[in-house]
């Protein structure tokens, strides 16, 4: 009877949680909450369609800015712990057919992934989903073509500046705020006119940009350090 | 419409129980990032298509090549190992 406790376990928490769920309110908004206002308000106040976006880097811009710094803790402490200086071209990748195959589908991914970033404001998506589709499409490329391929091409130092000059501009239009608005990360209101256009809803699309290259490029060296020290393992035991 | 939520629910447990069930850690690994792709389906019939682009794209691509690169790296750690003994 060892699993006995385990089972116990399981059947407590399922029966807190089914309780926890079903005293959940039926769908509606609570009148003269936050949610009401931003519902009925939130596209003429930033002038973005996608309240969810609004919510994000609006009205809960500073929130925003700990989850990058979060990030960006997380990318230093792993290059840190698992850095090494080279990365020797050890796996070949897969075959002719797969390399020819994602070489015609990796510019739509690549524009999907752009999409995604720029158009955050109107559509689903956003600045942390598309940074990780460009970081996936670094992924795939250390998987199909080998390790060295997209390693030899686009320095770790460029990732880094990537990754930096993202922060820094989510911090700029932040300070922005302060200098054209009434506060720190206040939306810009220079171009409120036109709802439902590329340019339009203030700094928002501008910092899903910065947070867009920010997540990808973080994404993407916290990929390529974990796979450097197999790779120099493996060099040097000469597998 | 009911039917289609209560069957994605049910996979998702299903998923979950086979990905503690299996031993071989590259079976599990599958089995999480199937219970990630019902659950972002899930996300999408709730009307959250936001949430359901970021379950897509970190639970199912960004989180199985990261636990794969982490355990194929722990795999030649322990080659390493067996050939220093």
């Amino acid at each position: 009877m060892k699993k006995a406790p385990a089972i116990l376990i399981l059947f407590l928490f399922s029966g807190i949680l089914l309780f926890a769920f079903s005293s959940f309110p039926d769908s509606g908004i609570i009148p003269g909450s936050s949610a009401e206002h931003i519902i009925q308000h939130g596209v003429g106040e930033t002038g973005s369609l996608n309240l969810v976006t609004a919510i994000l880097y609006d009205y809960r811009g500073f929130d925003s800015l700990g989850e990058s710094t979060v990030i960006f803790a997380a990318v230093s402490a792993i290059v840190l712990t698992l850095s090494f200086k080279t990365l020797p071209v050890s796996s070949q990748g897969l075959s002719f057919i797969v390399k020819r195959t994602f070489g015609f589908l990796t510019p739509f991914i690549f524009l999907f992934g752009i999409y995604v970033i720029t158009h955050g404001h109107l559509s689903p998506g956003g600045g942390f989903q598309g940074g990780v589709i460009l970081a996936s499409i670094s992924i795939i490329f250390s998987i199909i073509y080998g390790t060295g391929f997209e390693y030899e091409r686009i320095k770790p130092q460029v990732k880094t500046i990537m990754e930096t000059g993202g922060a820094l501009l989510f911090v700029f239009m932040g300070i922005l705020g302060i200098i054209y608005e009434s506060g720190f990360l206040d939306n810009l209101n220079f171009t409120n006119q036109r709802v439902g256009t590329l340019f339009s809803a203030g700094s928002i699309p501008l910092i899903n940009l910065g947070v867009g290259f920010k997540v990808g490029a973080g994404l993407a060296i916290i990929f390529y350090s974990m796979i450097q020290k197999t790779f120099i393992e493996e060099s040097e035991y000469g597998l | 419409m009911i039917i289609l939520e209560y069957l994605l629910m049910i996979l998702m447990v299903i998923a979950g129980l086979l990905a503690v069930y299996f031993k071989e850690e590259m079976t599990s690994i599958i089995c999480l990032s199937l219970l990630s792709i019902f659950l972002s389906v899930l996300f999408l019939l709730y009307k959250a298509p936001d949430v359901a682009l970021a379950e897509v794209v970190i639970g199912t691509g960004l989180s199985t090549a990261l636990y794969m690169t982490a355990i194929s790296q722990i795999r030649a750690g322990k080659r390493c190992l067996h050939r220093e003994e």
